[in-house]
């Protein structure tokens, strides 16, 4: 041993040591026998993360690479699992576990990590991104030569202290100090000898170097980045957003090179004998056209000022409120990538800054699941299918090793039909009910089609429960006035089962049912038991009469002025289409009812479940995880909700 | 039942038939899962009873409508496969021209002997079903509408542009190598392989859904050609959009 290598860390000061060009390289070469290297090299005059097989190829005085190193760790397309089609077998995760190395993470792209590392390993932790994280190891470099694009100082992110196994500072004349962040980088040192203690100069030379580079960062921020999020949520009307996306090619290019980006579509692969196959995940972005359009059509972010204003409210300030970090760390990939120009965060922060302040944030906590088997669905068994109208059906399902669900009424699931792929199906029958869940289906896009095709026996796959149910406890000992629109009614019927089957804890129970015509109607034997049950007062309407139809005709506000009741102890419980939110919930604000008693269901494409994905977010809230039930005082704030 | 798979072409180079079989780790597993009862590039006879039909080829003569009605008639499932049969592809170039000018450029003294009418896709003559585009088209994106037509599933076809691919590729951006390229506005699929092969999207793909056609024009000029020259680049493959017939 060529030289002493305890750490001797008192005062928090991080080991450091000194290694010459040359013998930095044989670390290098070294890595490359031992594992995958991937470092940065040089393309086409640019930078980019590539394998390396020596240390010839490695270029440490890069400014920036076009894609981020994050994207090593949530590759553009992973395999989530195998299954078979048309069995039982349980479908076998697929986890990478080969160690690996990164060589050349600039500071900023290290905060970029750290936060990918908090929302994947934190809350509903993925085991995928988790056994590649646990296997990398990370080199970082100090940026000396930023970018023309770069705004990492303002945003703070220009300097790393941890996040790495090692950190190089090139001091110049061939002398790179090496910064050491873990037990892991300290173990692959103590393997090498040419390698010496730094001075208390050298390491002071590490900060100068640092101080010298910040005068090289050309953009800068017209308002502190605390103030961020307050700025875009006062300015979230701001015409800017329409006329700065005018020229927005929905490409997907800003989202795809940004280091902090990690949403993502999940799809099925099979093979051609159609026997096996693989679910697939794979980029997406917030910015691509169909992002937020679910089964139905509907397009929640339908034009490129949504999407553009929800891109950038996402950098920088709906991740802030998630995870307590800005969504932006100013590396300014998004600005290169821009052929339109007007990608920039920086640009849109300066646009829209005024004088702003104050305003705590809080992040939102939630509870850990165990997540061993966070994409692994269980199997389930169709035990009965009834067809309720032309294009609705209710199937009962039951797991095959015999748990129950444990649901809550208003809760969904992911229902996975290996091979087309998954959707999620709000539950339609109360816990209360036993071991046999129900699920009502309306036929429309390929996996609800696949269901409808199922035959009683089929297997299927379910994940969940996942989200919020209807909150039970703050509506026991009340009125409830239930309005269910369409198909609105099978998540409905989960409550109202609930109610009915726990009758002495709740109040009047009054349920509004309508639907476009008679014909439409769903669930009409179990309507016909609750017009004759006591226990319960049921209105129906349908919006155009017809024959054969004797009951009221009108949309489904209509019957509001026949629901006598006193609100004062009541709550109204609200489930169908978007447009029966636009009616139905001013109606029943003049009614006298406040927001904090008015509930409602919302529908979005939850796509994972499990908050990662993406696409079901409402500006910060993931449907999936705060949601799909909401009190209208959880949504006073959020714009885009209804 | 295995389902009944017939191949056929109009005006093209053929070209996408034959790469439809290029696919040699998989072609035995193809074979397997459908019976291949029409396919003139590689097997003599051919049957009129078949399910689904992949079409090549867009429409330049008035023979070619009854025909391609015909098989509309015959098909449950009508795919057209490659640029042609889905856009109209580089044969809708001649449409700028009078058709009498078109035959004798290409004909010259023989023009007389041959009639024809301007180019178009397959889907402004008979409902097409599905498409699997690109000059040539992408063999994986073949296999799996092939697969999704056998599970009874709407095939998932990119609905973004090849830029999401061409980022996933780790690719300098082309505009960044000075070249351009019609990446942004076309529709993914292809893996950005043009690119990925050092050259630059030519749109053979066609436009991507709510294409902003203003913007990309605006970004051609400021990479410095001129309007003669953008007009040219977005009509290769996507002539026929703009020419009225």
């Amino acid at each position: 041993m060529a030289f002493n290598l305890v750490p001797g860390n008192e005062e928090g000061v991080k080991p450091s040591f000194i290694i010459r060009r040359k013998d930095l390289d044989s670390v290098v070469d070294g890595l490359v026998k031992d594992m995958r290297v991937f470092g940065v090299k040089s393309r086409h005059g640019k930078f980019v993360y590539d394998r390396i097989n020596n240390s010839g190829e490695l270029r440490l005085d890069f400014d920036i690479t076009v894609m981020p190193p994050s994207r090593i760790l949530l590759p553009a397309k992973e395999v989530l699992l195998q299954f078979e089609l048309g069995t039982s077998k349980q479908p076998q995760p697929v986890l990478e576990s080969e160690p690996f190395a990164i060589i050349g993470v600039h500071p900023y792209d290290l905060h970029a990590i750290e936060l990918i590392d908090e929302a994947f390993m934190a809350t509903n932790p993925d085991p995928h991104y988790i056994a590649r994280r646990h296997n990398a190891f990370i080199i970082g470099v100090d940026n000396l030569n930023p970018s023309l694009r770069s705004f990492a100082l303002d945003m703070g992110t220009h300097r790393a202290e941890k996040g790495f196994d090692l950190l190089l500072t090139d001091l110049g004349d061939e002398d790179y100090l090496i910064t050491v962040g873990t037990e892991k980088g300290m173990a692959l040192l103590k393997q090498y000898n040419h390698i010496r203690r730094a001075s208390a100069g050298e390491v002071a030379r590490r900060n100068q170097l640092l101080k010298e580079a910040e005068a090289r960062y050309k953009l800068h921020l017209a308002i502190s980045r605390e103030l961020i999020p307050q700025l875009l949520e006062d300015n979230y009307e701001n015409p800017f957003w329409r006329t700065r996306s005018e020229a927005c090619l929905s490409c997907g290019s800003c989202v795809m090179v940004c280091p902090t980006c990690f949403c993502y579509d999940v799809l099925d692969e099979v093979q051609l004998n159609l026997k096996e196959g693989a679910r697939i995940r794979q980029w997406d972005g917030c910015v691509l056209v169909d992002f937020a359009r679910v089964a139905s059509g509907e397009n929640f972010r339908h034009d490129k000022a949504s999407r553009f204003r929800h891109r950038i409210n996402r950098k920088g300030r709906y991740v802030q409120e998630r995870y307590g970090k800005l969504g932006c760390v100013g590396c300014g990939r998004c600005s290169i990538a821009c052929l339109a120009e007007i990608a920039s965060p920086l640009e849109a922060f300066n646009a829209l800054a005024e004088a702003e302040k104050k305003k705590p944030l809080t992040g939102i906590k939630l509870e850990i699941r165990d997540f061993e088997g966070l994409h692994i669905p269980q199997m389930a068994q169709l035990i009965r299918v009834q067809q309720l109208t032309p294009n609705e059906k209710l199937f009962d399902f039951r797991f095959i090793d015999g748990h129950q669900l444990g649901h809550q009424p208003g809760q969904f699931v992911e229902v996975h039909v290996m091979g087309i792929g998954e959707a999620p199906i709000s539950v339609a029958s109360s816990p209360s009910r036993g071991e046999v869940f129900q699920l009502g289906v309306r036929s429309l896009g390929n996996v609800t089609t696949a269901m409808h095709n199922l035959k009683e026996g089929a297997i299927v796959g379910i994940r969940g429960p996942f989200g919020k149910g209807f909150p039970i406890p703050s509506i026991e000992g009340k009125d409830v006035l239930m309005m269910a629109g369409g198909i609105g009614l099978f998540p409905m019927r989960s409550l109202v089962q609930y109610i009915l089957d726990h009758r002495r804890l709740f109040g009047r129970v009054i349920l509004l049912y309508g639907c476009r015509s008679a014909e439409a109607r769903i669930l009409k034997d179990e309507l016909a038991d609750w017009a004759r049950d006591p226990n319960l007062e049921l209105l129906e309407t349908i919006d155009k009469s017809c024959e054969g139809w004797n009951g009221h005709v009108g949309v489904i506000t209509t019957l509001l002025p026949e629901v006598k009741m006193d609100i004062t102890n009541a709550v109204a419980v609200v489930v169908g289409p978007p447009v029966l939110y636009k009616v139905a919930l001013n109606e029943l604000k003049n009614m006298g009812f406040k927001d904090e008693q008015i509930i409602v269901s919302l529908e979005r494409r939850m796509k994972c479940g499990v908050g990662k994905c993406g696409h079901c977010q409402i500006e910060g809230i993931y449907v999936c995880q705060e949601g799909p039930v909401f009190t209208l005082s959880q949504l006073q704030k959020v714009k885009e909700a209804l | 039942m295995k389902p009944r798979v017939a191949f056929f072409e109009f005006t093209s180079c053929e070209g996408c038939q034959l790469d439809s079989l290029n696919i040699e780790a998989e072609i035995l597993d193809l074979l397997k899962a459908v019976d291949i009862v029409a396919f003139r590039e590689v097997k003599s006879g051919s049957s009129e009873d078949y399910d689904i039909a992949f079409v090549e080829g867009s429409i330049t003569r008035e023979s070619e409508i009854a025909r391609l009605k015909e098989i509309r008639e015959r098909a449950k499932i009508l795919v057209a496969l490659g640029a042609c049969a889905c856009l109209g592809g580089v044969n809708c170039l001649k449409n700028s021209l009078p058709m009498e000018e078109a035959l004798k450029i290409v004909y010259g003294r023989d023009a007389r002997y041959y009639d024809t009418i301007p180019a178009r896709p397959l889907h402004d003559v008979v409902r097409v079903d599905h498409y699997v585009r690109g000059c040539p088209i992408n063999t994986d994106e073949l296999l799996k509408v092939i697969k999704a037509l056998l599970l009874n599933k709407r095939p998932e076809i990119p609905n973004y542009a090849v830029c999401v691919e061409c980022k996933m590729a780790n690719n300098v951006c082309v505009y960044e190598r000075g070249m351009t390229c019609l990446g942004p506005i076309t529709r993914a699929g292809c893996g950005a392989i043009c690119i990925t092969s050092g050259r630059y999207c030519v749109g053979c793909r066609g436009l991507v859904y709510e294409a902003n056609l203003e913007s990309q024009k605006d970004i051609l000029k400021k990479y410095g050609l001129t309007a003669e020259q953008i007009s040219e680049k977005l009509n290769i493959y996507d002539s026929c959009a703009g020419v009225k017939r």
